[in-house]
């Protein structure tokens, strides 16, 4: 799968990147907007995240180009400014995601993964991971070919940690995908706790492996 | 004091003495003119009666008259070349009192015998006088004032329109619609002075408050990016096996400041949004449904509690509210009825055609007036994952948008209730 990362902050471009290929993607990077025009007429990409302020032009352009060469790629927009406007225009341009800076790559890395399956296979797939298989289309699990009845925010959390496998995923990056903007309601974040504790069971029960393993204080790692 | 009051009641204090000072020179000098006159015609009947007398020549008459007017009698005393003139009072008898009287006296020879001559004229009564002028100059007063008034009610409406057209400008001022704010010229000298005065004062005051306003929406938005890069950067940190779990504490501590800051930043942001008006009334989304959507969503936050929730809504409530603001409305107020609840509490939504009003149990005292919707006013302790921002912007979207929220506190309920 090959990601084109599309940000002028060489710092912020080479953490995803960084994080992006330890998932297993293959990242080219762009710096400014000619760079992405030129990367995009040559190559093609499964997936793009383009930041929308760019040097010498508009990420929104880029998604237009895109659209102007029928691409296939699944495009994820990020931005400095949390604005609706962008919001609007860039998914009417045909995006298909915006995330807001600054962002957890936990965050966008699930992004950019739902953007794939999605993309690729029409959301007719099955996600495995060991004994665990996910169908997106009707949301169900099975764990040893047995069907396991999860709650809408258990099975979420379940698509994230297989998306982050292998990844130490904090609290505040879980709070924030389960809650999006209203996760300062939450109060604290004892509450992921007891999903977690809930979904570990369920999987137990179905005679899986404890795959979530508690890291430190700082949060969770799958697989 | 209006201005229009003011200036009556100082001409009333001027007037005042004026009027008095001018009643009494006028009565004054009435009274003397008249004196003047009486004593005039007296000389002049002194003259009439002399000649008379002189040439009624019967055989050495002696005369002996006595009428309170004309008085002539014979006197030993010797003749006197001038008359004496003088003021005095005669007893009235059908009236009960004195009466003044001019009285003119001479002691005259007639056919060589003495006579004494007294001529007498009533006076106007004093009291008559001063009745009447009283009454001339209270007239006059009263029809001048009256004039004043007139005048002083007319001058106001036209004159000072321009100076009340500019005062209802000022009062009805708002920071953010300064631009639109022109007083116009005027065709009076110190008016235009003033809606001068006025039209640089607002402008250099809509000046600044823009670019205070845009410093800060500027800063926040560049502070996305070293935020985000700084996030990244930490969260990569964390991945590493091999540090310590006190140097993994350090990074996960700064990673979560990290993020409370730029939810900070992202409300900040969101309150200058707000007040710049951003979030045009487009649609009027259900605020059942939306209350249905936050309920769902804090489904888990509300069971861990154990918080019974009561519900009263009618079947649709449109709110002329930008939906994302309804969604920030509704998230702020049953979050904070949810976060500052204690186990096994209640929370009560009402919603009808135009009002929403929820409460909540909580353990927390009334929240004082001055501090309900202030900026950074933590109305608690014991509460870490909150900035004290949520109750701001709730205040904030309604006044933007001519909503009118309430807060009561009421046996130990806090009580939001917001109408439109």
């Amino acid at each position: 799968m090959k990601v084109l990362i599309i940000e002028d902050e060489p710092a912020l471009r080479t953490s995803i990147q960084e994080y992006l290929e330890h998932q297993g993607y293959i990242c080219e990077l762009a710096a400014d907007f000619k760079q992405a025009i030129d990367k995009v007429n040559e190559f093609d990409y499964d997936c793009i995240v383009a930041d929308i302020g760019l040097p010498f032009g508009n990420g929104l352009d880029v998604v237009k180009e895109l659209k102007m060469l029928e691409s296939k790629a699944g495009i994820i927009i990020i931005s400095a400014k949390d604005s609706l406007e962008d919001k609007l225009r860039g998914l009417e341009l045909g995006a298909d995601d915006y995330l807001t800076k600054p962002f957890h790559l936990s965050e966008l890395n699930a992004r950019v993964n739902a953007i794939l399956r999605r993309k690729n296979f029409d959301g007719n797939t099955t996600i495995t991971f060991a004994e665990i298989v996910i169908k997106p289309a009707s949301k169900t699990v099975l764990v040893h070919n047995k069907s396991l009845t999860l709650t809408g925010k258990e099975y979420q959390l379940l698509l994230y940690f297989i998306a982050n496998q292998h990844r130490v995923v904090t609290k505040s990056a879980l709070a924030g995908h389960l809650w999006g903007d209203e996760y300062d309601q939450a109060g604290s974040y004892d509450f992921i706790y007891t999903h977690i504790k809930n979904l570990r069971k369920k999987m137990l029960e179905a005679g899986g492996e404890d795959y979530i393993k508690t890291v430190y204080g700082t949060g969770y790692r799958f697989g | 004091m209006k201005l229009l009051t003011k200036t009556t009641v100082y001409f009333l204090l001027i007037m005042l003495p004026v009027f008095t000072a001018g009643t009494f020179f006028f009565y004054t000098k009435f009274n003397k003119e008249i004196k003047h006159e009486t004593d005039e015609e007296l000389i002049n009947d002194k003259l009439q009666w002399m000649r008379y007398l002189d040439t009624a020549s019967v055989n050495n008459p002696v005369f002996n008259i006595h009428t309170p007017e004309f008085n002539l009698q014979p006197t030993d005393k010797t003749t006197q070349d001038k008359h004496k003139l003088k003021g005095i009072n005669i007893y009235q008898e059908p009236e009960n009192t004195y009466a003044p009287f001019r009285q003119l006296s001479q002691v005259i020879t007639l056919h060589n015998r003495n006579y004494e001559l007294t001529l007498r004229k009533s006076l106007i009564e004093k009291d008559d006088l001063i009745k009447n002028v009283a009454y001339v100059m209270l007239t006059a007063f009263g029809g001048l004032l009256l004039f004043v008034l007139i005048i002083n009610w007319l001058i106001s409406r036209s004159i000072w329109r321009p100076f009340y057209r500019s005062l209802d400008k000022i009062q009805r001022l708002q920071l953010n619609k300064l631009e639109n704010t022109v007083f116009d010229r005027t065709n009076t000298h110190e008016f235009n002075q003033l809606n001068g005065a006025l039209n640089n004062m607002t402008n250099r005051i809509h000046q600044d408050y823009t670019s205070i306003k845009e410093l800060t929406e500027d800063a926040a938005h560049e502070m996305q990016t070293p935020l985000a890069i700084a996030q990244s950067k930490l969260e990569l940190l964390l991945q590493d096996d091999t540090l310590s779990e006190t140097q993994l504490n350090g990074i996960l501590l700064s990673y979560e400041e990290l993020q409370r800051l730029s939810r900070l930043n992202h409300n900040l942001l969101l309150l200058a949004k707000i007040e710049n008006q951003q979030y045009p009334v487009t649609e009027q989304p259900d605020l059942c449904t939306v209350i249905e959507k936050y309920l769902l969503l804090f489904e888990e936050l509300i069971r861990e509690k154990d918080i019974s929730i009561h519900k009263e809504m009618t079947d649709h409530a449109p709110w002329p509210l930008h939906p994302a603001l309804t969604d920030i409305l509704v998230s702020n107020l049953l979050g904070n009825a949810i976060k500052y609840n204690y186990p096994k509490g209640n929370i009560d939504i009402r919603i009808t055609a135009n009002s929403f009003i929820i409460s909540n149990t909580s353990e927390l005292p009334e929240i004082p007036a001055s501090m309900l919707f202030q900026r950074f006013k933590k109305n608690h302790t014991g509460y870490t994952n909150t900035n004290g921002l949520g109750l701001a912007i709730v205040k904030k979207i309604a006044d933007s948008y001519h909503l009118q929220i309430r807060y009561d506190y009421h046996n130990g309920q806090h009580i939001f209730s917001v109408t439109f």
